[in-house]
């Protein structure tokens, strides 16, 4: 056990439990001049990427993200050390330059930094403004313009503390002031109660309690004010602790639950305690009473502090471990252990965990140090790998279990390497363990390895992968410009790789300005392609709003789904594109859509319509749904349309519906003066018609239309009866007929040349209504109907007078109208006579039996029912 | 029994279509709390009458108003508008909310449409200045089940839309709806359509596919086999013919709305007269599923022998006291079934008194004159008569419309001349119909000649029912016509389109035959034809398909279809899914009023 022995050596024990203290990269690109002038060969001044800790305002993220900084005008620089102008620097963990921008001169004093959840860039100014960067290249948010989160007169910022969140501010007058929503674009500062520090007394420091931890959902500010600490919420102010009588507190950190707070007292004493002040958990006096510069949670069972050269790591019991460091240090708590940011390196300081501690602890006989060793062994080719084997067949899988978490908790590859070899030992004697667990965890370490290489630079641990995500993960490495890896990272997990793709074409096509449309489009397409069902319309909505129009009309073309398609097109101006593809798409709401946008440009363009017009009558389904949207509200533009394009017989339609429209009037309809109009609206259409060779027939009703109304019009001035105008050539001669003016009747029938059948058939049925048998005989006698008797049968039967109609039926011919006739009078002998004599006599004979049996065949059967009365 | 038909022995889980409908509403109904006022268009009002009670609404603090050009009367301080996507209803929604703002009236406004928004509609209620004050969503409702094998996406205007307007948005509807289907039954491998409409649905069918894919993976075998696409254009013959079957004769005759028909109480032998009362008909009624797709003379008997054996059963329970308790019991349960047998036994009668009348006989003789494309003159001269006798317009135009049909079109003078009867004698108001059905090819001028005996022979249209109580072909429906659209539905489930291809170009529109989503290796290359013997390998198993109306279709035509699968050796089912069921009457009316309206 030779090799564990080593691994163990570096630990530090502290109260029962051992710490390590993980070198991740080092040194740092910034510290040594050669690495630092090669990779900042494009960024400009080989100065820039320069970083003193001591020298500058810094911000590290956590999740291993990207560090900040500004160069401290208050502190003290060597001239040309430095270039004279300052900037704002932006690092990886691992060191390597991201990005910088000049800081603007004339700020107000830069308060502090620090990075929101989403990995913006925020910077509290001394007046309590805030500046606001995107990543990866450091663009101002919203506006150049710092928004201020402090009300007027509050006299700047005296301390701030920021959450991933939002952040709170003590002001000058000692108020305070949070901000929670502070990724929005106008974000709302809500100032918590007052916290009644009085004018001799100072603010000693100050922590946050973050909303998330806290049950009101609302952010806790605690303040050491006095020999007091006070709680400030929205709500109101609560002295805590005063029982416990610790003193003027110096210095304070939040444990990364919420639940502890590390206080460091005036007479050098470190206290935790709950963060409702209950008791005193532990105490240990330190040697300093000068408070430290930095104080930080490692988990949750130590506190760091850090004074000037000397890091002191306190535990709830035992002696704390003392680190020393000759160079500034900067303290980033993680959930899981705290990393040490310092000027050539960085560090990593973490609870050793249970697993690692089974498998290297010194003298551990564990199973899992065994299934270690008997691997060790193996690949010896050593006898001894059984005989270990044998020791522990019986908890095999918590050896197992041990030897993959173990591997997990490894930055050094080649010892993750080890402990699943371990581990894959053990699987070969254990087929009941999970192999989906080693599995994932295989998965998780490549995707570790890969994010940690220094190019990339995210020391993330698996616990802090397990918080973070993948999907954030990924979203982070595509904000850094790390397709490739996202990409490849995505596909690994089988995650989908849309946002991925989506993101590198929106970025490619804001990098490549100077790259010819054509050669960037098929650049993108390669890339799009391997994404299914990816949104083309969004990558082009970008690119025109990057202002290459063309490029968006090029990518809009491979978008499939017309309801996103459509809308862009319109939006980038390609209006007969638009319209074509919405045709094609067979949606007509789409087609309406581009429809109105194009009538609607015409009308704020004041173009001619006839342009529309053109347009659209080039194509059927577009002319065809604007004529039936027209016909609802548009009719002067319709009418407009079809005269411009020819349809005058549609014109003529339309002019026949307004001619109508003025009869329905109520005031038109009664004889009055307004008949004139009507009457011209039809002989307008009449002309409309008479002008196409095709619609002759329309172009004659329209103008015999004309005529009836102004027949209609006198016979309603001479009878003084408005009831004529509206009724059709028929019912007119049937009125007159039935109002007894047999001259009138019969001036119609010859002006319109109402056929003499017709006419029969009319004036048989007029005088059948009004009851004159006389005149309806008389009728019959003038000559011999042109098309029978048949109108003077009907007359009468319909009327139910079976005697008159009597008179007519043995003058019909047809011997099958006679028996029919016979029928519908119950006469069923005669019926049958009249049938016998046709040619298709028994046809009609069967016909008629099944007309005269089943009537009386099913109401038996209704009677019969009866009996039980349902109905 | 309710009007809600009853969906367990459906060929699809066609319950679980409704429910779903039903939760969506429920969903938007829930979502604006407190008391409201729905107000629904007159239409859907009915539509939805067959998803759920209209009383679970009420629960929910909802009060029910219908949709009109008045000002809306209600005290809730919410309303919610329930209406299809229709222009005409805008301008009646934002004269309410002018109406309530005239008064002072502060109200929240919600406008849902159905089935979805459309930019047209918004635009009008931009132009009345109300969107800003609506709060906008949409109902989903496209398919709603009939009955057990009848779906209906509940449209009535599709036909005119199609045929004269140049409108094609029901052809979206069609294959938004055959894609939602798609998402619950899985994706149908075989399409096949005929006619511009249906081709134009297949193919927007596709693309919906290629655009939000159903997954092919996870559905296992797809439930619905092939859909059959048909416009009513490739056959308006049918319709236009009188329906002989009791359910046809019901539509025909009283019109059957929503699953039920609206009677005279008298009728159906209650005392009070003058009221109405409402019948539902669907085949959770066992006796009306049994004879609704039977001619009528057919069903009076079968009614007859019915009552005649349960008053039999009675004449022996009463006259001998030997039958067992069984017996009784037996004779009990048969004894429920009365009121059934009561109430078609009054419908039935009902019916007889129209088709009795030696009118009734008449207008089926001429009609099968013209089928049979015999004599001319004769049917000329009838439909001049009824013209000049002034007929209902429905019942002119049904006729000159299969005249011109079966004719190729009317001689010019005899073309002119009926025209000008039409237009005397109803009306000048009725030129734009005239014109209308022209553009639509339903009446107009013979410029070549007819191929209806053609198709008439080919397909065997005509055919002599030798036995009408136990017919052995669908031609019984129509008394010897087979009606054309079910012909070519035979043609294409038995060998698709490629049996029939010429024949196919004699009828209106492009014809597409269509596979579909065969994804999995090349097994159609190693059995060729694998459809027929995919039906055999899997023993029993009968395959769904789905026969599609774009532009309505009757309800003969649905009996034929269920006559079909009815018959021995046919090893499919069939789901009918129409934009509408109409009946001739029903089909010409709304483009008779439309054009008096001028609104096409």
């Amino acid at each position: 056990m030779s090799s564990s022995v080593s691994v163990a050596a570096e630990w530090d024990l502290l109260s029962d439990r051992f710490y390590r203290r993980i070198t991740i990269y080092s040194p740092l690109p910034w510290s040594s001049p050669a690495t630092t002038t090669a990779s900042s060969s494009g960024g400009g001044s080989s100065g820039v990427s320069r970083l003193d800790l001591s020298t500058h305002i810094v911000a590290a993220a956590p999740f291993g993200g990207p560090i900040a900084a500004v160069r401290d005008d208050s502190k003290i620089v060597q001239l040309h050390s430095e270039p004279s102008r300052r900037r704002l620097l932006l690092f990886s963990s691992s060191g390597h330059p991201l990005a910088s921008s000049p800081w603007t001169p004339h700020l107000p004093r830069l308060h502090s930094l620090a990075f929101s959840s989403s990995l913006n860039l925020l910077a509290l100014l001394s007046d309590g403004s805030l500046l606001r960067f995107r990543l990866p290249d450091l663009n101002p948010i919203t506006s150049s313009s710092p928004v201020p989160l402090l009300p007027p007169a509050s006299g700047g910022v005296a301390d701030a503390v920021f959450w991933g969140g939002g952040v709170a501010i003590l002001t000058e007058d000692n108020r305070v002031v949070v901000t929670t929503d502070i990724e929005v674009d106008d974000p709302h500062p809500r100032e918590l109660a007052d916290p009644g520090v009085a004018e001799d007394e100072q603010v000693l420091c100050m922590a946050v309690v973050e909303p998330q931890l806290v049950m009101s959902g609302s952010p806790e500010v605690l303040l050491a004010v006095g020999d007091r600490v006070v709680a400030v919420d929205e709500d109101g102010v609560q002295v805590l602790g005063e029982a416990l009588e610790i003193g003027p507190v110096q210095k304070m950190a939040v444990s990364p639950n919420g639940k502890l707070l590390a206080a460091f007292a005036h007479d050098g004493r470190l206290l935790v305690i709950p963060t409702d002040f209950s008791r005193i958990i532990f105490e240990y006096e330190c040697d300093s009473a000068l408070p430290p510069d930095q104080i930080a949670w490692c988990g949750l069972d130590s506190v760091l502090l850090y004074w000037s050269e000397v890091l002191l790591m306190v535990g709830p019991n035992g002696d704390p471990v003392q680190y020393n460091y000759d160079e500034p240090v900067m303290l980033i708590p993680e959930c899981d252990g705290v990393r040490i940011l310092t000027n050539s390196s960085m560090e990593f300081l973490h609870r050793v965990p249970d697993s690692t501690t089974l498998i290297f602890g010194i003298g551990s006989m564990s199973p899992a140090a065994l299934l270690y060793d008997a691997r060790d062994h193996y690949d010896k080719q050593s006898a001894k790998a059984y005989d270990n084997y044998q020791l522990i067949s019986s908890s095999l899988p918590e050896a197992i279990e041990a030897c993959i978490d173990a591997a997990g908790y490894e930055f050094d590859v080649s010892r993750q390497h080890t402990l699943l070899r371990a581990a894959t030992y053990g699987l070969a004697f254990c087929s009941r363990f999970p192999h989906g667990r080693f599995q994932e965890m295989c998965k998780i370490l490549r995707v570790l390895n890969a994010v940690r290489d220094p190019e990339i630079g995210m020391p993330l641990t698996v616990k802090q992968y397990r918080l973070l995500t993948a999907t954030v993960l990924i979203g982070r490495l595509i904000n850094a410009n790390q397709h490739l890896l996202a990409l490849r990272i995505s596909e690994y997990l089988n995650l989908n790789p849309e946002v991925v793709i989506m993101h590198w074409a929106c970025e490619k096509i804001t990098a490549s300005a100077a790259i010819p449309d054509v050669v960037l489009l098929e650049g993108l397409l390669g890339k799009l392609r391997l994404c299914k069902g990816i949104s083309y319309a969004a990558v082009a909505a970008h690119a025109d709003k990057s202002g290459r129009r063309k490029l968006a009309a090029m990518l809009v073309d491979h978008e499939s789904q017309s309801s996103k398609q459509i809308p862009l097109l319109l939006s980038i101006d390609e209006q007969d594109k638009a319209l074509q593809k919405s045709i094609e798409s067979g949606d007509t709401d789409l087609v309406y859509l581009v429809l109105f946008h194009i009538w609607q440009k015409i009308s704020v363009e004041k173009s001619a319509p006839l342009d529309f017009f053109g347009v659209i009558n080039a194509r059927p389904l577009a002319r065809d749904l604007f004529i039936a949207y027209a016909r609802h509200s548009k009719h002067e533009a319709l009418k407009d349309f079809f005269l411009s394009t020819g349809r005058l017989q549609d014109a003529g339609f339309l002019l026949l519906k307004e001619s109508r429209e003025l009869e329905r009037n109520p005031m038109a309809s009664k004889g009055s003066p307004l008949h004139g109009p009507q009457v011209r609206l039809v002989e307008q259409a009449h002309r409309l018609f008479a002008e196409t060779k095709e619609h002759l027939f329309e172009s004659k009703s329209a103008e015999e239309h004309a005529k009836l109304l102004r027949v209609q019009h006198q016979l309603e001035v001479s009878t003084k009866q408005a009831i004529f105008v509206g009724s059709s050539v028929s019912d007119t001669i049937k009125t007159c007929i039935v109002m007894g003016n047999e001259r009138a009747a019969v001036k119609v029938k010859s002006e319109f040349k109402v056929p003499d059948k017709r006419w029969y058939w009319l004036k048989s049925c007029a005088l059948a209504t009004v009851g004159n048998w006389d005149a309806l005989e008389t009728f019959s006698r003038e000559k011999r109907p042109p098309g029978g008797y048949k109108p003077f049968v009907e007359a009468c039967i319909d009327a139910g007078q079976k005697t008159e109609a009597l008179k007519y039926i043995p003058k019909l011919t047809d011997p099958g109208e006679r028996s029919e006739a016979y029928a519908r009078l119950n006469m069923t002998e005669e019926a049958k006579k009249a049938a016998s004599e046709a040619n298709n006599g028994d046809e009609l004979f069967g016909r008629l039996k099944s007309t005269l049996a089943q009537n009386t065949l099913i109401d038996t059967l209704r009677d019969r029912l009866s009996f039980q009365g349902t109905y | 029994m309710a009007q809600i038909p009853n969906l367990d022995n459906a060929a699809l889980n066609l319950t679980a279509l409704r429910e779903q409908s039903q939760k969506e509403l429920l969903s938007i109904i829930k979502s604006i709390r407190g008391k409201k006022c729905l107000v629904i268009d007159p239409k859907l009002a009915g539509t939805l009458s067959l998803i759920l009670q209209t009383s679970v609404l009420k629960e929910y603090g909802t009060e029910l108003r219908i949709l009109s050009a008045d000002p809306l009367q209600t005290e809730c301080p919410k309303v919610v508008y329930l209406v299809r996507s229709q222009l005409n209803f805008m301008k009646f929604v934002a004269n309410q909310i002018k109406n309530d703002e005239s008064k002072g009236l502060q109200r929240e406004y919600h406008l849902y449409f159905v089935p979805r928004r459309i930019v047209a509609c918004e635009k009008i209620l931009e132009e009345e200045k109300v969107h800003q004050k609506l709060t906008i969503g949409e109902y989903p409702l496209y398919l709603v089940p009939l009955d057990e094998d009848v779906l209906s996406l509940e449209l009535d205007y599709s036909l005119q839309e199609c045929l004269i307007e140049g409108d094609t948005s029901s052809v979206w509807h069609v294959a938004k709806a055959i894609h939602k289907l798609e998402f619950a039954f899985g994706v149908i491998p075989n399409i096949r359509a005929k006619g511009v409409a249906s081709t134009k649905a297949a193919e927007l069918l596709n693309h919906m596919q290629l655009e939000d894919p159903v997954s092919m993976d996870n559905m296992g075998i797809p439930e619905i086999d092939t859909v059959i696409l048909l416009d009513r254009e490739v056959d308006m013959v049918t319709p236009m013919c009188s329906q002989l079957t009791y359910e046809g004769l019901l539509d025909e005759m009283l019109e059957i709305h929503n699953g039920s028909v609206e009677v005279d109480a008298s009728i159906m032998g209650a005392q009070q007269d003058g009221k109405k009362v409402k019948v539902p008909l669907n085949s959770s009624d066992k006796l009306y599923k049994e004879i609704r797709d039977l001619n009528l003379h057919v069903v009076v008997q079968v009614v007859r022998q019915k009552a005649t054996s349960i008053q039999q059963d009675y004449a022996e329970v009463k006259s001998t006291n030997t039958q067992s308790v069984s017996e009784l019991k037996d004779f009990v349960k048969r004894l429920h079934s009365l009121p059934e047998i009561a109430r078609h036994v009054n419908l039935a009668q009902h019916l007889q008194s129209f088709a009795a009348k030696p009118a009734f006989h008449a207008r089926v003789e001429i009609e099968q004159i013209i089928l049979e494309a015999q004599t001319y003159e004769t049917c000329y001269e009838y439909i001049e008569e009824i013209i000049q006798k002034q007929e209902p317009i429905e019942t002119v135009l049904r006729l000159l419309v299969l005249f011109s049909l079966t004719n190729a079109g009317l001689p010019k003078k005899n073309f002119d001349y009926l025209r000008r009867e039409i237009l005397h004698s109803y009306g000048f108001e009725h030129m734009p119909l005239l014109y209308n059905l022209e553009k639509a090819g339903l009446v107009k001028r013979q410029e070549s000649r007819t191929n209806w005996p053609v198709i008439s022979r080919a397909l065997q249209l005509i055919v002599d029912i030798k036995d009408p109580e136990n017919p052995d072909d669908i031609a019984y429906i129509f008394a010897g016509y087979a009606p054309l659209s079910i012909r070519l539905v035979q043609h294409a489930v038995r060998s698709g389109w490629r049996s029939i291809e010429e024949l196919l170009k004699l009828l209106p529109g492009p014809h597409m035959d269509l596979k579909r989503g065969v994804s999995t290796i090349s097994s159609s290359e190693l059995l060729p034809g694998s459809g027929s013997q995919q039906s055999t390998d899997r023993v029993g198993h009968r395959s769904l398909v789905l026969v599609v109306f774009i532009g309505g279709v009757t309800s003969a035509e649905i009996a034929a279809l269920r006559f079909l699968s009815a018959q021995e050796g046919m090893g499919y089912d069939f789901l009918v899914a129409t934009t509408k069921v109409i009946t001739g009457n029903t089909l010409l009316r709304p483009i008779i009023a439309s054009s008096k309206e001028g609104m096409i």
